[in-house]
């Protein structure tokens, strides 16, 4: 795999655009002050009174979108075209003001990889409240495509005027990862000549409650800070970005993934640190590098106990203790199937000269040149990504 | 045989609205049967519509231990049945798993009746009235998780949640994983259950007939939903060369495109289904006259039967190969329409039968340069064909199976 990240569109709790990214992690310990609340924007406190989440606070889609034409669609979808928006100005494929520049790929070369873990949750929980206190013939049928799970990433596509194939990817919390993979596979193949990767995950009613009955979510910090966003960055065939002259942040260099069930029938949630590392080593095999090659780990880590363990397990199997590993989630929150693009987004600023911080254990050294992203799914799975400087 | 690089299938299953398992399916679409009948999975008397093609009479425990059926939510159940069909008709049972078999499984809602069922309790009975132990069952990503679990497939677990295009997305990534040496073998193909949100939400946007789906007949009403699950055991070369394995069938190129045009209705000249169709066509290395036959999308909406006979005139000019929408029959299975209609090609490319598009009257005049195989099955020596297949998000995803020896470069 080699594959060059030309862009990064980012939303999330520092703002929007890569300029307001880099900031954040310029200054972590801060960022996460800002980021980190216990009063939310989207969750009534009158249901829940007490919470902490990690949201795109303040975000104003007709900043973003402009004033119209987006009436119906939900906060997921508004988060992935101003994420999408940013990452094609900042590409060099769009100008300001929205126009494909030329000679750089056009709307039939890009397409979109996005992942999700429970995008479309709650807009079928509207959906839901409804049919079930009112009536399903009440159901607003302009509501009724947010309830499909690649419809987000769709109105990308339209909004963008991206006509290359559009792939939504539901893996878990290694989505975004995965989604590599099915974007260098797409440029393998010949479909496209970029891809917006990446994903986009909302704090949402349903999904709080839920992962708070499970202890994966918490507000007294002893499970992870749900955060939200989106993230997209350009990958393309690096030779062809190279000639084009575009700007590149950083090299797509392996992957890797593997699955490994639970030894007990009865179980379903599952961290594995066997997938974890046979993840990571597959990753560095594909990129041509040894564990020592590594700068740093970004790992998945978000506060959930037997998740983050099983993943540790995993991931000193393959780098021992010497190794930094950083924790991105404690900056911005857990966001799911999103997270292995903000952990892209950390290992580029990273790369560009950001500190890197929190680290659970080691020292990064001062100039980043290569970065491990691990992700790690509840259901057994892990993915894994090598991310190297220009 | 062929060079390096070529996907075979060597095995299928299919769970149905017509039968479950590729004997019973493949006859109940030879005899025209039609699935469609009362909703049963809900009460959908305050609907507008309550016609459904549903899986009847499928029982996980006929298909699985009782683990993994406690485990898996209808939608999984149905992906596992139908993979386990696979694997033995592919001689791999026992043998079918480890870190080179990848998962690759496509839906739209995935186990969207699960999450109904949790929320209907959260709204009427309270949160703590939810059981806390079911709430992980929920989760698209799961589908490709309980496969992987039931065969030890150790390696790629993934879903591809592209709508009613899902399937042709999951089996044609999954060749071109297989292809690019990332795996030796897949199971893959999608699954999708009929849910009472889905349902209403078909019926709001006006799209389900109030009695049959009449594909390409100018008096169609709209689609009928349906579910079920197909899969399809696809294998290296290499595999089926060392195991002496005999190919139902060669996986050719996947074509796709994005319509940016709307979020349900197809682009209007069907300019992205026509690069799907082309690219699927160029990346097997066929030209149109290849192709005998097309298994068409063929919802029954006028949106798409106009468009798609748009798109079959210009792909394949006076000749047109035979057609047919085998929806007419069992539904519109929506994530899983693709790969079930997969196992119908495959089916049809090994005994020579192209199954009917069944509830034919009067053609539509915008459809009448379809060769339509209209009412009876048609016998025809199907060497190469198109799976055709549009999605919500502006979809389009077209896939080239041929019999094996047919795709050039083979032996």
């Amino acid at each position: 795999m080699e594959l060059a990240i030309t862009s990064l569109g980012v939303v999330s709790p520092f703002g929007v655009g890569r300029g307001a990214w880099d900031d954040a992690l310029a200054e972590p310990t801060e960022a996460a002050e800002r980021a980190i609340r216990s009063e939310s924007e989207v969750l009534a406190a009158e249901k829940l009174p007490n919470t902490r989440t990690a949201e795109c606070w303040g975000f104003d889609p007709k900043e973003h979108l402009g004033k119209r034409g987006h009436r119906t669609f939900d906060r997921l979808t508004k988060f992935l075209i101003a994420a999408a928006k940013h990452a094609l100005i900042d590409g060099g494929v769009k100008d300001d003001e929205g126009n494909f520049v030329e000679g750089a790929p056009g709307p039939t070369q890009i397409g979109i990889c996005s992942a999700t873990a429970y995008g479309s949750l709650d807009a079928i929980t509207e959906l839901n409240l409804v049919a079930e206190l009112e009536d399903p013939r009440f159901i607003n049928p302009s509501r009724f495509p947010n309830t499909v799970v690649n419809a987000a990433a769709g109105y990308v596509s339209i909004w963008e005027d991206l006509r290359a194939p559009n792939t939504t990817v539901v893996d878990g919390n290694c989505g975004a990862l995965d989604a590599i993979l099915v974007a260098a596979t797409h440029l393998d193949v010949g479909r496209a000549d970029a891809f917006l990767v990446g994903g986009g995950e909302v704090v949402s009613e349903p999904l709080y409650r839920a992962l708070a009955r499970l202890g994966v979510v918490d507000p007294e910090g002893q499970g992870a800070t749900m955060g939200e966003g989106a993230a997209y960055v350009l990958v393309e065939r690096a030779a062809e970005a190279a000639a084009r002259g575009a700007s590149i942040l950083g090299r797509l260099t392996g992957y890797g993934t593997a699955f490994a069930p639970p030894e007990s029938q009865a179980l379903l949630v599952h961290g594995s640190a066997d997938a974890v590392e046979r993840a990571c080593r597959d990753a560095l095999a594909e990129a041509g590098l040894e564990p020592s090659d590594v700068d740093v780990v970004a790992t998945a880590s978000s506060g959930v106990a037997p998740m983050d363990a099983a993943e540790a397990e995993g991931l000193r199997a393959v780098f021992g203790e010497g190794t930094a590993f950083a924790t991105p989630k404690a900056l911005h929150g857990e966001t799911f199937g999103a997270s292995g693009a903000f952990a892209m987004a950390a290992g580029l600023s990273w790369i560009g000269g950001a500190p890197v911080h929190p680290l659970t254990q080691g020292e990064a050294p001062e100039a980043v040149r290569t970065v491990l992203i691990s992700t790690i799914g509840y259901y057994g799975n892990a993915s894994a990504v090598v991310l190297q400087a220009p | 045989m062929a060079a390096m690089g070529r996907v075979f299938v060597t095995g299928v299953g299919v769970v149905s609205p017509v039968g479950l398992g590729a004997d019973a399916f493949g006859q109940a679409l030879q005899a025209g049967q039609e699935a469609t009948a009362p909703v049963t999975h809900f009460d959908a008397s305050g609907l507008d519509r309550q016609l459904a093609c549903e899986v009847k009479d499928f029982r996980p425990r006929d298909h699985m231990s009782a683990a993994e059926a406690k485990r898996a939510g209808r939608c999984s159940a149905m992906a596992i049945a139908a993979a386990r069909m696979a694997v033995e008709g592919a001689g791999l049972t026992g043998e079918a798993g480890g870190s080179r078999t990848a998962v690759v499984l496509g839906t739209t809602m995935g186990e969207a009746n699960l999450l109904g069922q949790l929320e209907s309790r959260w709204i009427h009975d309270g949160e703590e009235k939810v059981p806390q132990a079911a709430l992980p069952r929920y989760g698209t990503t799961l589908l490709p998780i309980h496969v992987a679990r039931a065969f030890g497939c150790r390696g790629i677990v993934q879903t591809l949640p592209a709508a009613c295009a899902a399937g042709n997305y999951a089996i044609g990534y999954a060749a071109d994983l297989i292809r690019a040496g990332r795996c030796d073998r897949a199971i893959s193909g999608a699954a999708e259950v009929i849910e009472k949100l889905q349902y209403a939400g078909f019926a709001r946007l006006g799209a389900i007939a109030p009695e049959h789906c009449q594909p390409f007949d100018k008096d169609r009403r709209g689609l009928m939903v349906g579910e079920g699950s197909g899969v399809l055991m696809l294998e290296s070369e290499e595999s089926v060369v060392r195991r002496g394995a005999t190919p139902l069938a060669e996986v050719g190129a996947l074509g796709l495109a994005c319509d940016a045009h709307h979020i349900t209705r197809p682009h209007p000249e069907g300019e992205g289904s026509i690069h799907a169709l082309r690219t699927a066509l160029e990346g097997s290395g066929l030209a149109p006259d290849a192709i005998d036959y097309v298994n068409a999308h063929g919802t029954g909406t006028a949106a798409n039967d106009k468009v798609e006979a748009q798109v079959l005139e210009t792909i394949f000019g006076e000749r047109q190969p035979a057609i047919t929408s085998i929806k007419s029959m069992i539904g519109h299975c929506m994530g899983a329409a693709s790969a079930i209609e997969a196992v119908s090609c495959v089916l049809t490319l090994n005994d020579g039968v192209i199954p009917p598009t069944i509830n034919h009257a009067h053609t539509d005049p915008d459809c009448e340069k379809l060769d339509l195989v209209a009412n009876e099955p048609r016998e025809a020596e199907v060497r190469a064909l198109l799976n055709n297949s549009l999605a919500f998000g502006g979809y389009d995803a077209a896939l080239v199976l041929a019999k094996t020896g047919v795709l050039p470069g083979a032996a």
